[in-house]
């Protein structure tokens, strides 16, 4: 069937959102090693999710234009202008979610290798 | 003493004006009370205990000092967690934001600060406000406080709970496809889900932001109304949130009956089938024929594409979640433990992962939960290159399509009545594990969300807790901005089933 999802789609749709999906769990031989089952149970809804969405195709949308939502329909501009008190926020304040900081900076692990 | 039960913000107000009780002894005497009867519901995942009798001070002074007390000044109230509150956890009863503080408040937080409100705490809701049920949350199940054996409905299921078991005059919700108004009508409480744009999502963690919009659950519409009140208006922090046109609610909310008379109520055939279970029918027709002994008109509508709402919601919402929770990398809004962290893997593609790859392959794939995953992944596919056209753009068209079924039936009646869920609360566990059994308790109230439409869950008859009954409500949609008419409507309506 052309518009669902394999094995093979949902890895890689994983690797996409960056989501591990074989997560570690307790081995009955007692180490540690990937679950399998969230990966088949997602791929088992995500086929029959999809499979309802075919009644769409039944939906005569020829010459009608996307509707992407809102009520205004205008755009709203506001001043190019830098905003150093609006919104308040202390950098601080956002810092402190941060896992690491050096010297007031955010530190991350090597982004290549 | 204050009595807690079917407290109002009205008898509330009172009450601090006579000097019957301090705000301190109220929230006192709530936090008390939360703290035996919340070990059955679980309608909190926080308690914001410090703040709240910090606010509570204030407000004495302020009266001691005889300055002017708003409406709002000192009402206890319960804040979804998904809302951010500064200072205060903001998890969306999620793993990945358990460490997670928030740096700042949203717009409706600090108007309601400006007005004086008391938060108690933040409630629990499904992971990031996705599901039906509040049995997603990463950290505890809410009960139905009519049946403890039933889901509150969700997402805002924690809300709706404590506002129905009294442990909050009212609360704040949040609504994308009927997270308000579903839960609301599980547990026989008001809930109103303000037209797109009217009240600003700053500071909600934001989940389909076409869709998404703040709201509020409380006891009786006339406080539901007050509250909506307080939050709404432009913000030049969320440029789609608008200014209200000069219409204000209260001059409307006390509409005359002659008024009222002049609405035309349309019921859409499409929303009265075979699926609605005969309790939520017949509590639907028995509304219906009290509102016609206030002679109000009525007549038969037809809204052609309700059918396929269903399946046009179900691809926006998850592509517009995909690109939303892209945020969450377990970078920068806190990090939470995880359990393996071993060498690094290989991708699917057997390409070797950076390490700062797998802090985020990790966090999220042990952060999120089942149906985070589920639509992530979803949303991821619907926008794939070769699968776009097929699924979301025809949504749009789809979309836009139900929303002109709407403009339609506008010029035809002014407001639409119609059930809020097929069903009444279901039993914990009975569609957590079937994706698109739960995705069908949504059939009656994600169209208005789609279409960007006002609507208000209102309880269709008075339940007691403990009797066996579980509530049923029927939902009125309105025109763009005119939460007036829907409340209007919904305050008479209440007054009838008070008598």
């Amino acid at each position: 069937m052309r518009n669902s999802i394999n094995k093979k789609t949902l890895e890689y749709l994983a690797e996409l959102s960056r989501i591990e999906l074989e997560l570690e769990v307790p081995t009955p031989e007692g180490g540690r090693g990937p679950d399998r089952r969230i990966g088949e149970k997602l791929l088992k809804d995500l086929q029959k999710i999809l499979e309802y969405f075919d009644e769409l195709k039944e939906v005569d949308t020829e010459n009608i234009e996307p509707l992407a939502g809102g009520t205004i329909g205008k755009n709203v501009f506001r001043k190019d202008e830098a905003e150093n008190q609006k919104p308040k926020i202390k950098s601080q304040k956002l810092k402190e979610q941060f896992p690491e900081e050096e010297n007031g900076f955010l530190k991350v692990p090597p982004v290549f290798g | 003493m204050i009595s807690l039960q079917n407290l109002t913000i009205k008898q509330f107000h009172q009450g601090l004006l006579r000097k019957e009780f301090s705000a301190f002894e109220s929230v006192q005497a709530f936090f008390d009370y939360i703290e035996e009867k919340d070990t059955k519901i679980s309608a909190y995942l926080h308690l914001t205990k410090d703040l709240a009798l910090s606010q509570a001070n204030k407000v004495d002074v302020d009266l001691a000092e005889g300055k002017d007390l708003g409406i709002l000044a000192g009402v206890p109230l319960a804040i979804k967690d998904n809302i951010l509150v500064e200072g205060e956890p903001a998890t969306a009863a999620s793993k990945i934001l358990a460490n997670y503080r928030a740096a700042y408040d949203a717009t409706a937080i600090k108007k309601l600060k400006e007005g004086d409100a008391i938060f108690l705490g933040k409630t629990n809701l499904d992971e990031f406000a996705m599901g039906s049920s509040t049995e997603n949350s990463a950290f505890k199940i809410t009960k139905n406080p009519y049946d403890l054996e039933r889901v509150p409905g969700g997402s805002s299921g924690g809300s709706a709970a404590a506002v129905a078991a009294d442990m909050a005059v009212a609360a704040l919700g949040s609504d994308t496809g009927g997270s308000i108004r579903q839960p609301a009508g599980f547990c026989g409480v008001v809930g109103l889900k303000p037209t797109y744009g009217a009240v600003s999502r700053y500071g909600l963690i934001a989940m389909a932001s076409s869709l998404d919009q703040i709201g509020t659950i409380a006891k009786t519409v006339e406080d539901a109304a007050i509250l909506f009140e307080a939050i709404k208006g432009k913000d030049e922090l969320d440029s789609t949130s608008t200014d209200y046109g000069g219409v204000m609610i209260n001059h409307h909310t006390e509409l005359n009956l002659e008024d009222i008379r002049k609405l035309k109520i349309g019921l859409p055939k499409e929303y009265f089938i075979e699926g609605l279970d005969k309790q939520t029918g017949s509590a639907i027709d028995e509304a219906v024929k009290l509102l016609k002994s206030l002679k109000i008109d009525f007549r038969e509508i037809s809204l052609p594409h309700t059918k396929y709402a269903l399946s046009c919601y179900y691809i926006i919402m998850p592509a517009e979640v995909s690109a939303n929770l892209a945020r969450f990398d377990g970078i920068r809004y806190s990090r939470m433990q995880t359990h393996a962290e071993g060498g690094q893997r290989n991708s699917a593609s057997s390409r070797r992962r950076s390490a700062l790859e797998e802090i985020y392959f990790r966090q999220r794939g042990e952060g999120f939960g089942d149906e985070v995953k589920r639509r992530i992944i979803l949303g991821t596919f619907v926008l794939s290159s070769g699968y776009y056209d097929a699924y979301y753009s025809k949504a749009q068209k789809v979309r836009r399509l139900i929303k002109e079924d709407f403009d339609k039936a506008f010029k035809e009646v002014d407001v639409i009545l119609t059930p809020v869920s097929p069903t009444t609360a279901f039993k914990i566990g009975e569609k957590v594990d079937d994706p698109l059994a739960m995705y069908l308790s949504d059939i009656f109230t994600i169209t208005v969300n789609l279409a960007g439409l006002p609507a208000v869950s209102i309880p269709a008859k008075k339940c007691k807790i403990n009797e066996g009954e579980t509530p049923v409500g029927f939902q009125l949609i309105g025109k763009p901005f005119r939460e007036a008419d829907i409340l209007g409507i919904g305050r008479y309506y209440e007054n009838l089933i008070n008598k």
